[in-house]
């Protein structure tokens, strides 16, 4: 086998000049249509910054957290607005359209933690929020833009899988009720139905914390990975319970995000082993392993079309590859 | 002038001239009544035009044998009568034409009668003026069909003497006469435009005449081209003046099927033409015959005013006669585009002007049938084309690419018609290819050399001078350098017209289908899209679309990516040693050196064998491919104007590599080629494009560090970066260095020579952006400089009338400055070291644990200078000096200790061993190894000590170690680097080494400068066997 390695790949190009190290990346969705795809950093020193992967460099830097890392970033569907989550406890939503690069709103944090947060977001003007509660088990449900809560999501008193530290939300085609993924810091994954404000399942997964999980509505499976030397694969079946349907061994321990591609063929992890590794979704099979950083990635995107995959690193860069495209 | 201004005064006096004349009819009586007239004014002389035309006429008349001269002196007055007067009745101006007809006529023959030159000369000219004196509408009167036998006889009587007369005036006279009679003249005296009917019946009565004046005429333009260029001229101007008014589409279409019957008698309306379609087919393949002929001889005429002449043919037959001579378009057009690219400019602009003129007019696009004739030619073009270009020599390969370049030109966007064909597509790229071959078998083009490839960026600043010219390149199938210039007009014209896509992809694949092809491959896609920007077509079809610039960005972009892939950029140019640099060469020839003495010539010839060599040719070829595309990149810079920009994260980097590169033409040309991308992006120089798209060639020196065995020159072109950076560029500086450190450190054994140089300009690209800001250091070191000169200086100024005083002040001196020298130098050292930490750094950091972080550019270069020690232990002495001079020259003071400590000793000890055995060897000494290590140290050691600024303890350690090598016994070229230290020694320390040369050998006896003084005593060895004499001597006159 090691006979007929072959040369590892390179990145399609690499971005540098965050100065930082990335903790977040996220293509936009809604500018790739006029042809000008853009990608947004989140960095250690709190700036948030758009490349235009035409030119490939640097388009603005947003200061918005105060020099606090930011930690996640989301772009909405209805256009040119970016969400993104700083360790300053404060969570933006920036107006980017024509130019403008303004804060037009914010949430305030109640917790410290490390989780990340995630939005249920369609054509519609409402649209909700998913983000880590007051206490340090909690995860807060807001509906967006107006910021009212819609309900606090608590597991029972006798569970205690310590802090949320990873979220998924989602609503199957078939149902009007969202759903809730959340990763924990005991390991375990768990499932929560928003509109009832239940726990419909609550699988143990990792020994370690889950560091990031990614969806797949359409098989109905899912995968995370923690800060062991595993990634597992889980599954949802008609009633809504969570089975682990297997576990992966790496060579090294430690995944920051795990990211399905959009066309679910491939699956990405971010190492703090200083690799990406690209598994085939399906079978699980390892395809590729990225070797381009020289210190922990932190954080891994996939581009909605074209087959363009970001990774950013401790190492203050971002690698971009272009892999298998579709 | 006139005298007789009234009718009576005149006729008094003309009355007797007359008379006489009528009387007697002789040449003087001609003469003196032709002397009278010139007295009259024109209106009396019209009262008696009558009166003195008579005598005149009658002595025509008079039947029997007359004199030629007399004949001819009447036919002259006759003409000076008429050109002052007005025919105004239809019968006068018949008689008088038939009359000055048959002057010329012979009955005997068809022929014109055997009469002098003279009088030939002097009829035509009275046709001519008589025909122009015909008054107002006389003249339409006089072109009845009666007259229709003898105009016809004048016609060919004129046709007959243009043709065969000897004289070139009568030939003249009979033409422009001809054009006269033919109702074709150009001159101002016709104010009135015939109507549709009246140019009908003439052309009816013309279409007689047809046949006999088109053949006639074209005999005489076809004729010997010595017989002058305005016969032929004239000649074509009638024939295309007379076709074009006969065949004309606008007259034909109106004529009836019948024929109206003409009232006329028999004898003539057989002479009649009818003009019904029939006849028309018929005239029309028969002037396609003539036409043809005249076109082949006059397009290739060397008289510029008669091809001048055929593109006003050209534009009239094609404007009046599209119709009726539709199967002469083919070889009309063919004329026309040949001439547009013809050597008188005159003749170039008259064709563009008509093309220009056809296009406006949609005569050849709105016209199916002549864009399908147009399409048909470009086809069997196409087709012979290859034959031609093998075939033909300089001349007829420039008239053949013309004729090609002209239908384009002509065809506008309907050219794809044929390109849509593949099989013609084929031949034309086919022929294209063929003839743009390159001549290879230059060896200078692989010879020579950019030697200085250290200085990198010298040839981008020289650069900065526009760029004068394209390399010239040699083909193999023509030398004339206009063929060239027309190829790549061709191919832009199919750049600008054509499917840019479907071109692209045929010559892509041309390009990848043969390295035969490649060359010429490339050159036309960069002619390709130079066209398709449309920047130097003159473009005819003004409708146009052109290629988008999206497009023509796509399409350079796929290109771009061929040109520079591994297997078409990285192409051997070299051999294979050069390539590798010197460090290979270091290794070959160590070990070549250990088993054979001769060994320079062993290791090319060791080389030479080693690989299958490539070929001169292949290595000029390669040379030229890469020339060729780095010229197209500068092409499509030039096309895509500031759009290239978005491209230069590709082209940069492959570009710069190649500013680099050994071989000089491949140098010149991407030097070149930077110039015009930054031209074409709007960049004042190279620096700025270099320094404002550094991120991109980071990018590319990153990721081609991961591969270095395929890209070995990859720290060249961050050399090259570093040099046209400045602090600006810091962040990304220090992020790709830890790419090259980390790259260094897996290559420590195959490449570092080429690391340590771009370590060592990255330290002098760091030292200069961030000066230090501590003068201090300097300034210190001056003052020191300057104490020790003046140290030095002291014992020389101590002259005989020193007292002790002074000296005992000098003693005080000295030890104060020693003290203070020596606190200060350590106090200096601290200072340094707090200024070299930027104040806001401690402001800043409030945790007092944790240490505050170095600058980056401090930290760049502990970096650096961590992995520069592990090097200085490396097996290459090269590599070691390289390091210690890198290091030496920027860092000193941190090198210092390092360096006493554990290279110093080093060094010394096996100059002292090995310095017995050199003094020893005989002369095969100096090519061995040992030796080459003595002289590498030798000359290494004296800048190192100044550059290191070395204590005086170790400054006696080298002078000790050196010493031994200033013995005559030893080989010369180690005396003479031995020396070369002690001069670098005198410079930091005259004093002492002074003293230590004068303990070798001191040439002059010292007296104490006061007798309380001992006289120093030096133990220096006795003259006759001191071997130091002669360096030693040397030296001390440098000191003085």
């Amino acid at each position: 086998m090691a006979a007929h390695l072959s040369p590892p790949p390179d990145p399609q190009f690499v971005l540098r000049g965050t100065q930082s190290p990335v903790h977040a990346l996220h293509f936009c969705r809604g500018a790739q249509a006029q042809g000008c795809p853009l990608l947004f950093s989140g960095s250690q020193d709190g700036l948030v910054h758009i490349w235009s992967l035409q030119t490939r460099r640097a388009v603005a830097a947003l200061d918005g957290h105060g020099g606090q890392c930011v930690t996640w970033l989301q772009t909405l569907p209805q256009g040119h607005q970016l969400l993104s989550q700083g360790r300053d406890l404060k969570l933006c939503l920036w107006d980017l359209a024509e130019g403008r690069n303004t804060v037009v709103d914010s949430v305030r944090l109640e917790s410290v933690g490390f989780c990340k947060s995630a939005i249920l977001a369609g054509g519609q003007p409402r649209w909700t929020l998913a983000v880590p509660g007051k206490a340090s088990d909690e995860v807060q449900i807001l509906e967006m833009p107006s910021k009212t809560s819609v309900c606090t999501l608590k597991p029972e008193a006798d569970a205690k899988p310590g802090m949320p530290m990873c979220l998924g939300l989602w609503q199957a085609d078939s149902s009007p009720r969202p759903l809730l993924l959340a990763g924990y810091e005991d390991g375990s994954v768990a499932l929560w139905d928003i509109s009832e404000r239940k726990m419909c399942s609550h699988v143990s997964c990792h020994e370690e914390p889950v560091m990031g999980l990614d969806f797949d509505p359409e098989k109905a499976r899912g995968v995370s990975g923690s800060a062991g030397k595993a990634l597992a694969v889980w599954s949802l079946d008609g009633r809504q319970a969570l089975q682990v349907h297997g576990t992966h061994e790496l060579t090294n321990a430690g995944v920051a995000e795990v990211a399905i591609r959009p066309d679910r063929r491939v699956l990405a992890t971010a190492g703090w082993d200083h690799r990406v590794r690209v598994f085939h979704w399906r079978t699980m099979r390892p395809l590729a392993v990225l070797a381009s950083h020289s210190a922990a990635v932190q954080c891994v995107a996939f581009a909605a079309t074209g087959g363009l995959l970001a990774a950013g690193s401790k190492d203050q860069r971002i690698s971009v590859w272009s892999l298998y495209p579709p | 002038m006139a005298v007789f201004d009234t009718p009576e005064e005149a006729f008094g006096v003309l009355r007797p001239v007359c008379v006489q004349l009528t009387k007697t009819q002789t040449v003087e009586n001609v003469e003196h009544l032709q002397t009278q007239l010139q007295a009259v004014s024109d209106t009396a002389l019209q009262e008696l035009q009558q009166y003195i035309l008579f005598p005149l006429r009658f002595t025509l008349k008079t039947p029997g044998p007359k004199r030629e001269r007399l004949i001819q002196s009447v036919v002259e007055c006759l003409t000076f009568v008429l050109s002052s007067t007005c025919v105004k009745e239809q019968e006068l101006l018949q008689e008088l034409f038939s009359e000055l007809s048959a002057c010329l006529y012979s009955p005997k023959s068809q022929k014109p009668a055997a009469v002098s030159e003279e009088l030939k000369l002097a009829v035509i000219r009275g046709l001519s003026t008589l025909m122009h004196s015909a008054y107002g509408d006389i003249i339409l009167t006089f072109y009845e069909p009666s007259i229709l036998p003898r105009l016809g006889f004048a016609v060919s009587l004129l046709l007959a003497l243009a043709e065969q007369e000897k004289s070139k005036q009568i030939k003249i006279a009979a033409l422009k006469c001809l054009q006269v009679l033919l109702l074709q003249c150009d001159c101002q005296d016709h104010p009135r435009s015939l109507d549709e009917l009246e140019q009908q019946q003439l052309g009816d009565l013309f279409a007689s005449f047809l046949p006999g004046v088109s053949t006639a005429l074209t005999r005489i333009i076809t004729g010997d081209f010595k017989q002058g260029h305005s016969i032929v001229v004239s000649s074509l101007k009638i024939f295309y003046k007379t076709v074009s008014f006969i065949m004309a589409d606008e007259q034909l279409k109106r004529i009836s099927k019948v024929q109206a019957k003409p009232a006329v008698e028999h004898r003539v309306a057989e002479l009649m033409v009818h003009r019904e379609a029939n006849w028309v087919k018929n005239t029309g393949d028969k002037l396609t015959i003539l036409i043809k002929k005249i076109i082949e001889c006059v397009s290739v005429h060397p008289h510029w005013k008669v091809r001048l002449e055929l593109v006003g043919l050209v534009e009239e037959l094609l404007l009046r006669c599209s119709q009726s001579l539709v199967e002469s378009a083919g070889p009309i057009l063919k004329a026309l585009v040949g001439l547009v690219n013809d050597e008188s400019p005159e003749v170039q602009a008259r064709c563009n002007k008509v093309l220009r003129h056809f296009a406006d007019q949609q005569v050849v696009v709105g016209n199916k049938a002549f864009a399908d004739i147009l399409s048909e030619s470009l086809h069997s073009l196409a087709t012979s084309l290859p034959r031609l270009m093998n075939s033909e020599d300089d001349q007829g390969k420039f008239s053949t690419l013309s004729l090609l370049f002209g239908y384009l030109k002509l065809l506008g966007p309907k050219v794809n018609f044929v390109l849509n064909s593949v099989a013609h597509l084929q031949r034309l790229s086919k022929a294209l290819i063929q003839v743009l071959e390159l001549d290879v078998a230059d060896i200078k083009i692989v010879e020579e050399r950019r030697w200085n490839s250290d200085d990198l960026n010298a040839s981008p600043k020289t650069a900065t001078q526009p760029w004068n010219q394209m390399q010239r390149r040699y083909f193999r199938f023509f030398t004339d350098e206009r063929i060239f210039l027309l190829l790549r007009q061709v191919c832009q014209l199919l750049g600008y017209y054509g499917n840019l896509y479907l071109l692209v992809d045929h010559f892509m694949e041309l390009y990848h289908e043969s390295v035969v092809y490649r060359k010429q491959a490339a050159m036309i896609l960069n002619e390709l899209v130079t066209g398709a920007a449309g920047l130097e077509v003159e473009d005819l079809h003004e409708k146009h679309i052109k290629t988008s610039p999206e497009e023509l960005r796509e399409i350079v972009t796929s290109i771009l990516e061929e040109y520079t892939s591994q297997e078409n950029w990285y192409l051997v140019t070299c051999m294979e040693a050069e390539e590798m640099g010197e460090e290979l060469m270091m290794k070959e020839s160590s070990l070549q050196a250990i088993t054979s003495g001769a060994h320079t010539h062993q290791v090319t010839s060791f080389l030479a064998f080693s690989k299958p060599s490539p070929t001169i040719c292949s290595m000029n070829s390669n040379i030229w491919q890469i020339c060729i595309q780095l010229e197209g990149i500068g092409q499509f810079a030039y096309a895509l104007g500031k759009d290239f920009r978005l491209l230069l994260m590709s082209a940069l980097y492959p570009v710069l590599e190649k500013a680099g590169d050994q071989t000089l033409l491949i140098s010149q040309v991407a030097t070149s080629t930077m110039v015009d991308i930054s031209h074409a992006c709007g960049y004042g120089s190279l620096q700025h494009l270099i320094n404002q798209n550094s991120d991109y060639l980071v990018n590319g020196i990153s990721l081609n560090l991961r591969h270095l065995a395929l890209h070995p020159h990859t720290p060249k072109v961050l050399e090259v970066m570093l040099r046209n950076s400045d602090a600006s560029l810091l962040p990304l500086v220090a992020d790709v260095v830890q790419d090259v450190l980390v790259t260094l450190d897996q290559f420590y054994d195959k490449r570092a020579a080429s690391f340590v140089s771009v370590l060592h300009a990255l330290l002098a690209a760091l030292a200069q952006w961030f000066p230090d800001t501590g003068d201090l250091g300097q300034l210190q070191e001056q003052s020191l400089g300057e104490e020790g000169s003046h140290l030095h200086r002291r014992p020389v100024t101590l002259g005989n009338s020193t007292t002790a005083e002074d000296i005992e002040q000098f003693l005080l001196n000295y030890l104060k400055e020693k003290d203070v020298a020596d606190g200060n130098v350590s106090d200096i050292d601290n200072e340094e070291e707090e200024q070299s930490v930027p104040p806001e750094v401690d402001e800043n950091d409030i945790r007092p644990d944790v240490e505050p972080p170095l600058p980056v550019q401090i930290q760049i270069a502990t970096d650096v200078m961590e992995r520069c020690i592990h090097l200085l232990s490396d097996k290459n002495l090269q590599i070691r000096l390289k390091v210690l001079r890198t290091l030496g020259g920027k860092c000193g003071d941190f090198l210092r200790s390092r360096f006493c400590k554990d290279v110093l000793p080093k060094l010394a000890g096996s100059l002292v061993t090995q310095a017995p055995i050199s003094a020893r060897a005989g002369p095969v000494y100096s090519h061995t190894l040992a030796f080459k290590l003595q002289l590498a140290v030798l000359q290494g050691l004296g800048p190192l000590c100044e550059t290191l600024d070395l204590g005086e303890g170790d400054l006696n350690k080298v002078a000790d170690a050196c010493l031994i090598y200033l013995s005559a016994k030893q080989p010369v070229k180690l005396q003479e680097a031995a020396r070369s230290v002690f001069l670098h020694l005198m410079k930091v320390d005259p004093d002492s080494t002074w003293l230590l040369l004068n303990e070798l050998h001191c040439p002059v006896q010292f007296t104490p400068p006061h007798p309380s003084l001992r006289p120093v005593r030096l133990r220096s060895a006795p003259e006759q066997q001191n071997p130091y004499l002669a360096n030693v001597r040397l030296l001390l006159r440098e000191l003085q």
